[in-house]
């Protein structure tokens, strides 16, 4: 029981946490483009990106 | 990817005789065009190589080139660009293009890096699902112009989309939907958690004190769920008991509301039952189905986006001194007089002026081959000019035209479409009509008999006749059918599209496009002498012609040796003459050929001085995978017939070829609409095949309606289901999961309600002991989440195939 006490709320922060992480993530467009990054430890060289920026 | 000598080195087209040859990093590599080849060598310029290596799929066959630079030049213009780009904050441009021929991730990939490496250029999303680019520039150093034509030089076709698309309603909703499945997703997996101790806390012994806190637990991880997460059922709700109708939605946010109302109830009473993690459950499973239609949905793409891809975007208008002017196409009035060059779409409807030129309707009307369109001829705005140049007067423009015309339709089948009450709705709206019937009773009887413990019991009654079963039941059978379904690549935009496809009784498709391919192929030669020689023959004739036949017949000779042809002259409507080695040749019709008609028309003639050489039989090429999925359909009991705006004599060979004994031919998109009536008349449940734009008002008014992924946007954009392989074998695997889905799904449903059928009573009555309960609502909804698993499994022998390539492992 008292193991419950401490550990319940801690993967409920961890929850929210992971919550928060994925909103993140959506609100940053990182699931904008699921194609091309699994191409990309197939490409040699990336040419020089000076153009981009984040 | 690339199997050398198999084609193009970058479109894949088969190689004319003695194809040009593209440069990759020193090494030679055959293409079918010089626009292929400059492709070729300016995205190894770029270093980007690696293209061919990554992609999966080929791209379709570049356009002309200089036709490509033309368009991208229109963007120029101040006014024009004025509608399609918008200004950031920071003085950045920002446009949204249309793209056409993303095939794979490889494309996505090329066009994101050779962007990026035009100057000025800050920003490239590609995204390869809508085909869209989102752009982001610096205006002193690159403009839209700039930026179409790096485009085009690697092979892509864009088209930048209205300001009012930049707003991009899809990605906020399709952002909104992810966090929905993400927050009911985590909840429910919170919730089972707290459940399963609650579920053994029944059968072991538990601390009441933990029991209490694993109830509150539960409505802890269940708030935001039903808060958050099912807002769009709530809200569809809503609207629809607003509008004074009955909806999905109600029913669906009335049984959130019961389950989670009744469990928060048992939650502060402290005794009883809680099913947080049901809801939770159900919230998830009809998210994820909701999910899996948006993508679809945003992958056929929408009526607006559609008939902006089918009219070009500007006209070459001439001047009083007859000089062109570029105009934008909604700037263009009756009257007015207009150049379409080769290979340009037409813009408005009008009538020709200049000199007779060919035109392919074959999205319009169906129409497979070349039309030849005379001075004084009406076109068809969206037609494209195959042979030109055209010179027209614009007739009727915007709302007028045809194109106009057969969109409006779409909007009318739609509205009118026989829309049969969902068998889920039914069943849920049913449903809750009774529990809450029961539940009333159950408070009256109460409280005649003991007021103090009516509010208890009718508790009981809700919560136990809420279940997860039956929650669980439909929305786990069709998001299981829906995710199946995705894997063998057919998407379905209609949720209820899955029941329909089952019940269909009648297959409606259409010709050209659906059950053949544009192209003709060579059937047959009957030939005197050598038939390989006749065809070398016939094909150095035909090399220079872009005529569907010559081409053909080129194709056909592929890997024949083909001599070199002198003096050809090309007849208008009859066929083309030279010298090969000396000697004068003919080929073309009878008519031009022996210059006597004969009644054997549809056959291309090769002839000298001396007499015929050798008759070709052409014909349409059928889809791969046609006559399998025809054949399988009609093994299914369903009764399948033709109906083509196509002439006769094509839509019976094509007929007799696939073995259809009902057949349409010279059908207009509004001709096809009235067969579809007279089918409805008779009860049939009608399905739908086609991909043409005269075929979009047909699809938007069947039962359920099948469009192919590679046909016009105007027709993915009214269908329901879209078949995005390029065979059409999956339409018969698609239907006999449907069918499973439907059989699992009745099933289930009959599972559920005679489950709750006999325990709702003794729950009523205080009979049934907690454990018991507990346990038999986990074997419920287990089984039914197991019996919807069942789904796409193999039972009885089923043709081989396509299956294979979805084995259960692989949805996602």
């Amino acid at each position: 029981m008292n193991s419950l006490v401490v550990l319940i709320p801690l993967s409920i922060v961890v929850l929210i946490g992971a919550g928060i992480a994925f909103f993140w993530a959506v609100e940053n467009e990182q699931f904008e483009d699921m194609d091309t990054p699994r191409l990309l430890p197939l490409t040699d060289d990336p040419p020089p990106n000076e153009n981009e920026q984040p | 990817m690339n199997v050398p000598g198999a084609g193009c080195w970058h479109c894949g087209d088969t190689l004319p005789p003695d194809p040009p040859q593209a440069l990759v990093a020193g090494a030679p590599h055959p293409v079918c065009c010089q626009g292929c080849r400059a492709a070729v060598e300016w995205i190894d310029q770029l270093g980007l190589s690696d293209y061919y290596r990554l992609r999966s799929a080929t791209p379709p066959r570049l356009a002309d080139p200089a036709r490509s630079r033309r368009s991208a030049d229109v963007w120029q213009r101040p006014d024009l660009v004025r509608h399609v780009v918008r200004i950031l904050a920071d003085g950045r441009r920002e446009a949204l293009l249309s793209v056409d021929g993303i095939r794979c991730a490889a494309c996505v990939w090329l066009i994101e890096r050779s962007l990026a490496a035009v100057a000025g250029v800050q920003l490239v999303q590609v995204n390869g699902l809508a085909q869209r680019a989102r752009i982001v520039w610096d205006e002193q150093r690159a403009n839209l112009a700039t930026i179409l034509h790096a485009l085009a030089r690697i092979g892509y076709d864009a088209l930048p989309l209205g300001a009012g698309a930049l707003d991009d309603a899809r990605r906020r909703e399709s952002n909104a939907a992810m966090k929905r499945l993400a927050v009911a997703g985590f909840g429910a997996m919170q919730a089972m958690m707290y459940a399963s101790a609650l579920y053994l806390g029944a059968i072991e012994t538990m601390d009441p004190a933990a029991r209490e806190l694993m109830r509150w637990l539960g409505l802890l991880v269940a708030t935001p769920v039903v808060f958050y997460s099912a807002q769009p059922f709530f809200q569809g709700a809503w609207r629809a008991l607003r509008a004074r109708t009955l909806g999905v939605d109600v029913p669906v946010a009335l049984a959130i509301a019961l389950i989670f109302g009744a469990s928060v109830a048992q939650a502060l009473r402290g005794a009883g039952e809680v099913y947080f993690d049901s809801v939770s459950m159900f919230v998830f499973f009809l998210l994820a189905g909701r999910y899996l239609t948006m993508r679809a949905r945003h992958r056929a793409g929408d009526l607006a986006d559609a008939l902006a891809r089918l009219a070009p975007a500007y006209a070459e208008r001439y001047l009083a001194d007859g000089s062109l002017e570029r105009v934008g196409a909604s700037e263009l009035a009756p009257g007015d007089r207009v150049h379409v060059a080769q290979g340009m779409r037409i813009p408005a409807d009008g009538v020709l002026v200049g000199a007779a030129c060919r035109v392919d309707e074959a999205l319009l009307s169906g129409e497979s081959a070349p039309l030849r369109r005379r001075c004084g001829d009406a076109l068809v705005g969206g037609s494209m000019v195959v042979e030109g140049p055209a010179i027209l007067r614009v007739e009727r423009v915007g709302a007028d035209t045809a194109l106009a015309g057969i969109a409006a339709l779409v909007a009318r089948a739609q509205s009118t479409r026989p829309r049969l009450a969902r068998a889920g709705e039914q069943a849920a709206a049913g449903f809750v009509a009774r529990v809450l019937a029961l539940a009333a009773l159950c408070a009256i009887g109460w409280s005649f008999v003991d007021p103090a413990r009516a509010f208890a019991a009718t508790l009981a009654v809700l919560v136990v006749s809420c279940p997860c079963a039956f929650a669980l039941a439909v929305p786990a059978a069709i998001t299981r059918a829906l995710a199946l379904l995705a894997s063998m690549r057919v998407f379905v935009v209609r949720p209820d599209a899955v029941e329909q496809l089952a019940r269909a009784s009648h297959a409606v498709f259409d010709k050209t496009g659906t059950l053949t391919d544009t192209r003709l192929e060579l059937i047959a030669i009957d030939a005197a002498g050598d038939r390989d020689q006749a065809l070398a023959l016939a094909a150095a004739l035909a090399r220079g012609s872009r005529h569907p036949v010559a081409q053909a017949l080129v194709r056909a000779a592929a890997g024949l040796a083909v001599r070199h042809a002198d003096s050809i002259r090309s007849v208008d409507g009859g066929g083309l003459a030279g010298v090969v080695g000396k000697r004068s040749y003919r080929l073309g019709s009878p008519a031009f050929v022996l210059a006597a008609g004969q009644a054997d028309d549809d056959a291309v003639i090769l002839a000298d001085d001396s007499g015929v050489i050798a008759i070709f039989r052409l014909s349409e090429r059928l889809r791969s995978g046609a006559s399998e999925a025809v054949d399988a359909l009609r093994a299914g009991g369903i009764e399948v017939e033709i109906v083509s705006g196509d002439a006769a004599s094509k839509v019976a060979a094509a007929a007799r070829r696939l073995g259809i004994t009902q057949w349409r031919a010279r059908q207009s998109a509004s001709a096809k609409l009235e067969r579809l009536h007279e089918l409805h008349a008779g009860g049939a449940q009608v399905l739908v095949v086609g991909d043409g734009v005269n075929d979009a008002p047909l699809l938007a008014g069947a039962d359920v309606s099948v469009a192919l992924a590679s046909g016009a946007e105007l027709a993915r954009a009214s269908g329901d289901v879209i078949l995005d392989a390029d065979c059409l074998n999956t339409l018969p695997e698609a239907r006999l999961i449907a069918r499973q889905t439907m059989a699992v799904l009745r099933q289930n449903q009959r599972w559920a309600l005679t489950y709750n059928l006999t325990v709702v009573p003794f729950a009523a009555l205080g009979l049934v002991p907690p454990w018991l309960a507990a346990l038999g609502m986990s074997v419920s909804s287990l089984a039914v989440v197991l019996n919807a698993l069942r789904i796409g499994r193999r039972t009885a022998p089923q043709p081989a195939g396509v299956l294979t390539a979805a084995e259960p492992g692989q949805v996602a």
